[in-house]
């Protein structure tokens, strides 16, 4: 199982550079999410990285083997790079049986004839599709069609898997079931899944790491939790996370932090506080509701069984706080809270990096 | 290395054309004196394929006969003379059948069409039928008239057209599209027709005609001439439409040789001029207008020997039968009689337009230009 | 990072790049066509410029005091600007505002009307739309010609024109139709919008056949009311659609010549295809500047229109996920429209060809009793002794009309062979690399043959084999006709592969299905209705193509149209009319049996 690398890899279309000067290295065996909003670079790398598109600059190797090279003028294509691509809209070739869409890419591969229906026939299984091998992907629903896709995907035995958006176009439900298919697809195929997505939930479930990414550029590359509690900038903590991290506009002094008609002295674990303007970032879990502290005014509650979301009105700001538990607060409901750790700072004027993490005091 | 080689090749190619082209022309004029069986011994020694092409559809028939004649191929096309021209000038053709002599004598000055006037013929064929090119025949567009209804055009004098009761009853091809019209206009402006259109005038309205501006009488005519006439789109449909029932009062100018197609209705048809011979008055000054249709050796010819021999073959009766067996076609070999039930060659050539190229190509640059602004 | 490469360095890397350009198939091909179709339609342009400022043999030597063959800018400034006589006004200025109105006006008609249509059968519960589609594409099927004929036959009267014949309205219904309805502006403009109508309904059907319907459920929800929707959604989709639909029209029209020659010359009217074939004769140099003029127009449309449909959101991926599409219910008005519009289309596709076939079997013209019919023309024997004219037999007895039918069939099919594969390669490498500078070069090249006058380009092409020695005879047709109607195919091509998602095709390369292999086995399989009718197209214009190939036939009897000119010439009108039939009855079936093997069809063609 080969490790991926990029380095200083750049693409451009015209005038418009669409990943620049990304460098990143893809661990052996590694559930790697390539995460960001649409037009951030994602698809295009992960489509650099499978030979689908050439870089106009950089180098990529797939273990030891130099797949491309633009100083060397090497490009492989992607057959001879041992990949396995899953399209977003599955790609099935409408023309063809699920049987035929799966056998065809092994016939061109020269697989003799029993080897081809022994392979198809252990996806077919696998995948649970057993029963439609005679239909045509028409005749397929959505969640079918998937499992087809992935089955045709697999077939050769790639060993690194490129998957693009693959569960966009399914319903919730099917969605959630898939995420879980594909992670114990992970393990069971024991290859390098590199998976690109918008949405930071099947990112976090389902990666052994994130590569996040805005505008061309890589923000952060780590593991999903890390990045979760230790986020690297304001976008990065902002895409992570469902409520969204609250972010509270801060005046400092360089101890003490004021914020929503609040002061708070702030205790560095990591960095330190600089004066002006900041942005301090709380996680709506970290905002406790409790019987002491600053008071707030309850703009909404929305219970969901297991948790609860509330909005608050802090001062002038708004923010959430997710409660574990079924709470059911009237709007207008005076409130106190607390505020948990961590608590992080960012500045606007680093291009909204994190300069320090620590826990806020009340004063 | 492919460059020189390419340059080389095209060099070859152009000396060869070149070689080519002054051969023919030596070939052409050296057969003027070669007898019928010389003539046939030399063509059947050349090889491939004759290629001819004509302003007339029947230049196929004659190319079939003549080719079991002799046993060989002969491709032909029928085409307009532009597109004769424009063939002639981006592929081979062996010999041409073309009207319009003013702008054939600009294309024989190039060289680019070779007139050869067999020894066979020499004696039987007028001396200015000779040259520039040969007259192979003549054909004639004449005023025929439908003989329906109560207002028949039977007209004695060609001023009765210019006469507005006849507006929109007078049918004829927009010169534009055919230049064997324009050139019968053109030669109306000459002094020879302006004096004719002159006395006629007089004779019909018994006073000198009021020029005002016009350069001269001829213009005079075609003006109001024009003035009267509606374009039909071809010989055919004039010819169809003038024969109809409903087409009382109308007259047309168009080839007299569309009488023998069957969906012309010809009993309602009356030919002017035949009315005038019959009746012994003469149509004031003209029944119509004539051109020839030229035979020509193309200066490109792969086989100009056989192409000499065509054209000898189209000299005569034989090779003329295609043409000749209707009315309309009149061959300049005189040896060759008129269709019966048509008039003599001689008679036509008294009475109607005959076209003159030389003073066509001299003069036509005024005329042309003040035609079209009469044809909107 | 790259400030370390040296020239030797950069140069093994330039040659890298070229050699990995040069491996995507794509981009070969854009290569190989980009580098052909300059040869074959640059080299007919950079002709016709030159013949704008050379003095030909004959009238322009008189004309200019120069030789034939010198240079001279003469040509335009007469054209342009010559006060005597009007001449300029006469010959290009009023034709061009003729022409103008003419091609505006039909492209009009022709979306209109073939817009229309296509919206009620794609988007209602009209009845017969089987009737509908299957007819519909007939104008376009039959010369154009044929229309304008049968117009001028069913509408002509003793009052206007020639004044010589009563058409059918006038002799059996007694209705005299005033001339500006026979001849003239409206009936050219009409007939050529009516010829054309196909286009539009092929085009705009297309689209409006694959539009997500949620788009206009969406707006329904909005509670739009039904006309709103209609304009402000549904119109704005189809809007590329209807350009396309006006640039093919319009450039059409712009150079259509039996048309306005069939109904305007009685009425004196001219447009400057009428003209430029006229110049054509001793004036060439000034027949090639209008020449010129017409492409220019058809080159502004055409850049528009890349304008417009070369934007992004145009293409947005038709998903087909909605499929239920909603059908507007007609109701009361159900029955009553379907039948106007079914007599209306037997009027302009149906019943020309009757008249046709009767034409062909009566002796004498205008005679329609029993007594006058025969069927010698088409089957007799002998008929030069019995009838003194004609051929000798009827012309399904005469082998030269067989050997000219396989012929033109054989030179047809060559011609979409090439043509369509051309098309299908073509529109693979623009919708590749769509947006690239290259893609959009190569798609514009291989739409010019369309705005260059048929007869200009055959003579062109024909001058060209002259240099040539291998080019010529069938090749040299064959090669004239594929590269004329390449437009047609790289349509087809281009909308098919537009319509396919890319990742359809990178499913197979990631599996290493060679190039050829993606094309035989996947693209071409899934989009085969366009794709052939691509091939169709071709086939079809080529069956019924005449000024093209006029000077490139070595004999008038080589194909079908020409014979057919020949018998016409010779005014032998019922083997002519049965010939034209005969033409137009094999492009049918031809059509008719494609459709019922594959499913493709000429209105699956130029659309998507």
């Amino acid at each position: 199982m080969p490790e991926i690398t990029l380095q200083h890899v750049t693409k451009r279309f015209g005038r418009f550079v669409a990943v620049d000067d990304l460098s990143l290295v893809i661990d052996n065996n590694a559930f790697i999410t390539l995460l960001g909003p649409s037009g951030c670079g994602k698809t295009t790398t992960l489509r650099m990285i499978a030979g689908l598109e050439v870089p106009t600059e950089g180098r990529i190797l797939i273990g030891d083997r130099v797949v491309f090279d633009a100083d060397r003028g090497i490009n492989l294509s992607p057959d001879k790079r041992d990949v396995g691509f899953l399209f977003q809209n599955y790609a099935l070739w409408p023309h063809m049986t699920v049987w035929q869409n799966i056998a065809f890419g092994l016939e061109n591969l020269k697989w003799d004839k029993a080897r081809i229906r022994k392979r198809v026939t252990e996806l077919l299984e696998m995948l649970r599709i057993e029963d439609f091998e005679k239909r045509y992907p028409s005749e397929l629903s959505g969640g079918q069609q998937q499992r087809v896709a992935i089955a045709r995907t697999l077939a050769p035995n790639p060993q690194v898997l490129f998957m693009d958006e693959p569960l966009s176009n399914l319903d919730a439900k099917l969605r959630t079931e898939m995420r879980t298919e594909l992670k114990r697809l992970h393990r069971d195929t024991d290859s390098t899944f590199v998976y690109v997505t918008h949405d930071q939930l099947e990112a976090m479930t389902l990666s052994t790491r994130v590569c996040i990414m805005e505008d061309g550029h890589l923000r952060q590359y780590a593991p999903p939790l890390e990045m979760y509690s230790r986020p690297a900038s304001l976008f990065v903590a902002g895409f992570m996370g469902n409520p969204p991290m609250n972010f509270l506009e801060a005046e400092s002094d360089g101890q003490v932090l004021t914020f929503a008609g609040i002061r708070a002295r702030f205790l560095p674990r990591e960095g330190t506080v600089r004066t002006g303007k900041l942005v301090l970032g709380i996680r709506p879990e970290a905002v406790m509701i409790t019987d002491h502290g600053p008071e707030a005014r309850v703009w909404s509650t929305l219970p969901s069984g297991m948790e609860t979301t509330v909005r608050l009105r802090l001062g002038d700001q708004t923010l959430t706080s997710v409660v574990f538990g079924n709470l059911d607060y009237a709007p207008d409901t005076l409130v106190r809270l607390q505020f948990g750790s961590p608590a992080l700072l960012f500045d606007r004027e680093q291009e909204g990096a994190k300069i320090c993490e620590g826990s806020l005091e009340i004063l | 290395m492919r460059k020189l080689f390419s340059c080389l090749l095209v060099l070859c190619l152009l000396s060869v054309s070149c070689l080519a082209l002054a051969e023919v022309k030596d070939d052409v004029e050296a057969a003027a004196a070669l007898t019928h069986d010389e003539l046939v011994e030399k063509a059947m020694a050349e090889s491939g394929t004759l290629v001819v092409a004509g302003n007339t559809s029947r230049i196929a028939n004659a190319a079939e006969d003549f080719a079991a004649l002799y046993n060989i191929t002969v491709e032909s096309t029928n085409l307009k003379d532009q597109e004769i021209y424009e063939k002639l000038q981006s592929d081979v053709i062996d010999m041409v059948m073309i009207q319009d002599g003013a702008n054939l004598l600009a294309y024989i000055n190039k060289g680019v069409l070779l007139n050869y006037v067999p020894a066979s013929v020499k004696d039987l064929v007028k001396e200015n039928d000779q040259t520039p090119a040969l007259v192979h025949q003549y054909i004639n567009k004449l005023f025929i008239y439908n003989n329906l209804g109560d207002s028949v055009p039977a007209i004695r004098n060609v001023w009765e057209l210019t006469d507005p009761a006849m507006k929109g009853r007078v049918i004829f091809k927009n010169p534009e599209s055919e230049k064997v019209n324009m050139n019968f206009l053109v030669m109306l402006t000459s002094p020879q027709w302006c004096e004719k259109l002159e006395a006629a005038y007089e004779a019909w309205k018994g006073e000198k005609a009021d020029l005002g501006d016009y350069e001269n009488i001829g213009y005079k005519w075609i003006a109001e001439f024009l003035e009267n006439v509606t374009f039909g789109k071809s010989d055919t449909t004039i010819a169809e439409e003038v024969s109809q029932e409903t087409a009382g009062g109308t007259l047309g100018l168009f080839v007299l040789s569309k009488l023998r197609s069957s969906s012309v209705l010809t009993d309602n048809l009356t030919v002017a001029q035949y009315d005038a011979s019959e009746k012994g008055y003469v149509l004031e000054p003209f029944a119509g207008f004539m051109y020839p249709m030229y035979s020509m050796v193309s200066a490109n010819a792969r086989r100009p020997y056989t192409a000499m021999l065509f054209i000898e073959y189209l000299m005569t009766q034989e090779g003329f039968a295609p043409w000749g067996k209707s009315i309309g076609a009149y061959a300049s070999n005189t040896s060759i009689p008129e269709k019966e039930g048509d008039l003599p060659l001689s008679v036509w050539k008294d009475t109607l337009v005959m076209e003159d190229p030389v003073y066509i190509s001299e003069n036509r640059n005024d005329v042309e230009d003040f035609v079209q602004d009469h044809l909107n | 990072m790259p400030s370390n490469a040296s020239p030797g360095n950069r140069l093994v890397r330039t040659g890298g790049r070229i050699r990995a350009w040069l491996s995507t198939p794509a981009n070969l091909i854009l290569l190989l066509f980009l580098i052909l179709l300059l040869v074959l339609t640059l080299y007919p342009l950079i002709t016709m410029l030159l013949e704008m400022f050379t003095v030909h043999i004959g009238r322009e030597e008189s004309l200019t005091g120069l030789n034939a063959g010198e240079m001279t800018l003469y040509h335009f400034q007469r054209l342009f600007a010559t006060a005597k006589n009007n001449y300029s006004r006469n010959q290009f200025w009023t034709p061009l505002l003729n022409t103008m109105a003419v091609s505006v006006t039909s492209s009009l008609i022709a979306i209109l009307f073939g817009g229309t249509v296509a919206f009620l059968v794609t988007r209602t519960d009209m009845k017969y739309k089987k009737f509908v589609s299957s007819v519909f594409v007939f104008p376009y099927i039959m010369p154009s010609w044929t229309l304008a004929l049968f117009w001028e036959t069913f509408f002509k009267n003793v009052n206007i024109g020639l004044k010589t014949s009563n058409g059918i309205m006038a002799s059996v219904f007694g209705v005299y139709a005033p001339e500006w309805f026979v001849y003239g502006f409206f009936p050219i403009a009409l007939v050529l919008g009516l010829h054309y109508a196909p286009f539009a309904y092929i085009l705009i059907g297309g689209i409006l056949r694959n539009m997500d319907a949620n788009l206009e459920e969406a707006a329904t929800i909005l509670k739009t009311r039904r006309f709103r929707i209609l304009f402000r959604i549904t119109l704005p989709i189809v809007r590329p659609a209807m350009l396309s639909t006006f640039l093919l029209v319009f450039a059409s029209s712009m150079s259509a010549y039996s048309v306005p020659v069939f109904l305007g010359s009685p009425v004196r009217y001219y447009v400057l295809s009428t003209k430029m074939k006229a110049l054509m004769d001793g004036t060439k140099g000034q027949a090639y500047i209008m020449v010129g003029v017409m492409i220019l127009f058809g080159a502004a449309i055409l850049l528009l229109n890349q304008k417009v449909t070369g934007s992004r959101k145009q293409f947005t991926t038709v998903t087909g996920k909605s499929g239920q599409i909603s059908r507007i219910r007609l109701g009361r008005a159900n029955r009553p429209l379907a039948l106007i519009l079914v007599i209306l289309l037997i009027l302009v596709a149906v019943v020309p060809l009757f008249t046709f076939a009767l034409e062909s079997v009566i002796v004498k013209a205008g005679d329609y009793s029993l007594s006058n019919m025969t069927l010698d023309f088409w089957i007799g024997q002998n008929l030069q002794e019995r009838l003194d004219q004609g051929d000798s037999t009827g012309i399904l007895l005469n082998p030269k009309v067989w050997s000219a039918l396989g012929f033109s069939l054989g030179l047809a099919a060559v011609c979409a062979l090439v043509a369509g594969t051309s098309g299908i390669l073509v529109g693979y490498g623009v919708a590749r690399r769509r947006g690239t500078r290259m893609s959009n070069w190569v798609n514009a090249l291989s739409f010019f043959p369309y705005l260059m006058p048929s007869l200009a380009f055959g003579a062109i092409y024909l001058s060209m084999s002259s240099r040539i020695p291998w080019l010529g005879g069938f090749l040299l047709l064959a090669l004239t006709g594929s590269v004329k109607y390449l437009p047609f195919a790289s349509r087809s091509g281009v909308n098919a592969m537009l319509q396919l998602s890319g990742e359809i095709e990178e499913a197979a390369v990631i599996t290493g299905v060679p190039w050829y292999k993606r094309m035989a086995r996947i693209i071409f399989p899934i989009q085969r209705s366009t794709f052939l009718s691509g091939y169709l197209l071709p086939l079809v214009s080529c069956m019924r193509e005449l000024s093209l190939f006029v000077l490139i036939v070595p004999t008038s009897n080589t194909i079908l149209t020409t014979m057919l000119m020949q018998y016409s010439e010779k005014g032998w009108a019922q083997f002519g009319n049965a010939i034209n039939l005969l033409i137009i009855l094999v492009v049918l079936i031809i059509n008719f049996t494609v459709n019922k093997l594959t499913g493709a069809s000429i209105d699956k063609g130029v659309g998507g």
